[in-house]
């Protein structure tokens, strides 16, 4: 299991981090996803071969930007 | 999840600047939420520039009958309004219209899908208008996108209120550091530190990492990262942690973290973690979120369609679906617990509690039990001298034993040695044939005298009378304190109690506990005897003696039986029973904080700390509560007046803006308690 801290742009409301939520937890190997309006962060819990650039991508399809994914 | 934690670190090992550097914590917090605050600003001034006149005629149009463009006509004026609206609806609020609409047709409907179809359909109204065929509502839809806006950004800037203190924490980390590279003094900026490089530090300047004196002595203030007021004393050989001030003395500081190790970086990342976890209450106002939108949409269609079945009034219709679609409110729902949270976090913060899990504060007022490690966590964990009883001077006594102790790496003979220096003794005396007398004692030759200090077992074995120490002895022993007897030329010449010293303000911390009614308990691996005295000392009633490390969370279990238990420790050894526990709290002392351990750390090693937790936890909890009442009560009385068709639209939407600036309003309120 890996923890990974996305920085988002662009949320500006409960439902916009709900979404967010919503659309990580879809992508394979992520268990738990919790994004936080107040940080502009989401925290992930994955597997270890969880790509970025799916992070990034539920991030984008959701409507919202990652910036960055540590 | 210990492992996760080392891996993640290891990841960072070639960089360790990269996410920890001051800068870009500057850049990732402040600048993101300026940028946000900045953009409702320019929104809603441009907004109400435009709107201020579509209002002033508007109020004149529909109040006094009066119309101020009766110049153009009733069309004209129609078409002034459009014009003037267009601006405010579509392009200072584009970026809500984008995401409302992308929200509506990627099936992630979030808040601005609610408010792009409110002012969109008012905003259309105005086109039909000019046909005749409905009621005019565009100037609405202007007003309804400017009070938004102004919604957004007071809610933005209270939003940015709740997390300054965690904002102060990420300002701490001083920029540059004065380093010694042979004989002179360079200034460098703190990335380019390295492990073992000596840092000057003069009085009034802030230690730029953490590190060890080498040289030096001074006061420190660490009251920024514990909570602690009273400054440090630091002397070679103490651990100092960057961002505190140097008081009054030049430090010269070896350093021993840098970047993402260091105290500072672990209590931002504790921090930061703990806004991603959630309070179970917040649960159920996630699920109504989360579906909140789209039954929103639905109901303000069926409102539509009611109204105009069964009035025949299609712009009266209109009208009381976009306030419905406006006056519904996720937000305030959504915030009720992350504003609370981050406010309360903050609080903590600033006093050397961490709050880890937001479970815990939930968890906490249901807490019945209070258990206490007692070694470390009651007590300093260190052996102190607490009873001198000598048929000779003290001085002597004190002179003699330390002289012997002090070739002994043993804890109770360091005790001794640091009592003796302590009351001024500053050389001692040679000591010949010394010998450890492994679980009994030590014993050596001072000039022509020998001295044994040691336990009544060795004496027994020596044959060594204990004549007129019996009663003495006894009664150190009867009060948990380890006696030492120390005998010259087979004769006693006093006894040493020592023991593990409460810590200054266990007695205050436990005191109060008991008196708000929780069941105070301490654990212990020591025997029954030294546990119940100090048990006694601070007021705890039951104790848990002889209990081996490894039993301690089986222990916690059966407590469990009674009721909900916190468990305190010092977090490095405890960590079972931390996890055992409903609400583990882990002691951090000093410069070590174990991060895994507790769902609630402080950062001083004094229980008052405790007490301040508990408190801050349940009125943080408090204050969720009351945000959700309030976010749940708003709604389930807004949404059916709206319904009902008695708000108008604009009402609705200042009705909506209000609901979300109260609760992060009444989020900020916390601070006014006092912990």
């Amino acid at each position: 299991m890996a923890k990974k801290k996305i920085t988002i742009q662009g949320m500006h409301c409960s439902s916009c981090a709900s979404n967010i939520e919503k659309s990580l937890k879809k992508v394979p190997g992520v268990k738990e996803a919790n994004v936080s309006l107040m940080t502009q962060k989401g925290i992930i819990e994955c597997d270890e071969k969880v790509s970025e650039e799916d992070l990034k991508k539920a991030v984008a399809r959701a409507g919202y930007k990652a910036i960055s994914v540590e | 999840m210990k492992e996760d934690m080392h891996s993640k670190h290891s990841e960072h090992d070639h960089k360790p600047f990269k996410k920890v550097s001051k800068q870009e914590h500057d850049h990732s917090h402040t600048s993101i939420e300026d940028i946000e605050i900045n953009s409702w600003k320019k929104k809603m001034i441009w907004s109400w520039i435009f709107t201020i006149p579509i209002a002033i005629v508007m109020l004149f149009d529909r109040i006094f009958g009066l119309s101020l463009l009766e110049f153009a006509g009733d069309k004209g004026m129609i078409i002034i309004l459009l014009l003037v609206a267009f601006p405010v609806v579509f392009i200072f609020g584009f970026d809500t219209i984008k995401s409302g609409l992308r929200g509506l047709f990627t099936f992630y409907f979030n808040m601005d899908s609610l408010i792009a179809l409110g002012t969109i359909v008012a905003y259309l109204t105005g086109i039909g208008a000019i046909f005749g065929i409905m009621q005019d509502y565009s100037g609405v839809s202007a007003m309804i996108m400017a009070f938004f806006t102004t919604g957004k950004y007071v809610e933005a800037i209270a939003r940015g209120r709740a997390s300054k203190e965690i904002k102060k924490l990420l300002e701490l980390g001083a920029k540059k550091a004065k380093i010694l590279r042979g004989k002179n003094e360079y200034e460098i900026s703190i990335e380019q530190l390295k492990i073992g490089d000596i840092m000057i530090i003069k009085p009034g300047e802030k230690i730029p990492t953490d590190g060890v004196v080498i040289n030096g002595d001074s006061a420190v203030d660490e009251s920024m990262i514990t909570g602690e007021s009273i400054p440090t004393d630091k002397i070679k050989g103490s651990s100092v942690i960057g961002a505190t001030i140097n008081q009054d003395g030049i430090l010269y500081v070896k350093v021993s973290k840098i970047g993402k190790d260091t105290f500072l970086a672990h209590i931002i990342e504790l921090v930061e973690e703990a806004q991603g976890t959630k309070v179970p209450i917040q649960r159920m106002a996630d699920k109504i979120t989360s579906v909140f939108v789209p039954a929103i949409l639905v109901l303000a269609l069926l409102t539509f369609i009611n109204w105009w079945y069964f009035t025949g009034d299609l712009s009266r219709a209109l009208g009381v679906g976009v306030a419905v679609l406006v006056i519904a409110c996720p937000c305030a729902l959504g915030l009720a617990t992350p504003t609370a949270l981050m406010v309360g976090s903050g609080m903590g913060a600033k006093r050397g509690i961490l709050i880890r899990k937001g479970e815990a504060i939930q968890t906490m007022k249901e807490v019945k039990i209070i258990v206490f490690d007692k070694t470390g966590t009651i007590t300093k964990g260190k052996p102190e001298v607490s009873d001198i009883y000598s048929k000779v001077k003290e001085g002597y006594l004190l002179e003699m034993a330390a002289s012997v102790e002090k070739l002994s790496e043993h804890p109770l003979s360091h005790a001794i040695v640091t009592k003796a220096q302590d009351s001024g003794i500053k050389k001692f005396k040679e000591v010949k044939s010394f010998k450890i007398l492994r679980g009994r004692g030590v014993e050596g030759k001072i000039g022509n005298k020998s001295i044994i200090i040691g336990n009544q077992t060795l004496m027994k074995e020596r044959k060594i009378s204990l004549k007129g120490f019996e009663s003495k002895i006894d009664e150190f022993e009867g009060n948990g304190k380890t006696t030492m007897i120390v005998v010259e030329n087979s004769k006693v010449i006093g006894i040493i109690g020592v023991a593990d010293a409460v810590k200054d303000d266990s007695i205050q911390a436990i005191g109060l506990l008991n008196a708000q009614g929780y069941k105070t308990v301490m654990i212990t691996g020591d025997n029954e005897r030294t546990a119940k005295a100090i048990a006694r000392e601070v007021g705890i009633k039951e104790v848990i003696a002889n209990v081996l490390p490894e039993d301690k969370a089986k222990k916690v279990e059966e407590l469990q039986k009674q009721g909900m238990v916190a468990f305190i420790g010092d977090g490095i050894n405890d960590a079972p029973a931390l996890k055992q526990s409903n609400v583990g709290i882990a002691m951090g002392t000093g410069t070590d904080i174990a991060i895994e351990a507790g769902d609630l750390v402080l950062a001083k090693g004094s229980l008052v700390g405790v007490v301040q937790a508990i408190n801050l936890s349940k009125a943080t909890f408090r204050k969720i509560k009351q945000n959700l009442f309030w976010a749940f009560a708003y709604n389930v009385v807004a949404i059916p007046l709206a319904v009902a068709g008695v708000l108008h639209p604009v009402i609705a939407e200042i009705a909506m803006a209000l609901s979300s600036i109260t609760v992060v309003t009444n989020a900020n309120l916390l601070r006014r308690r006092k912990i």
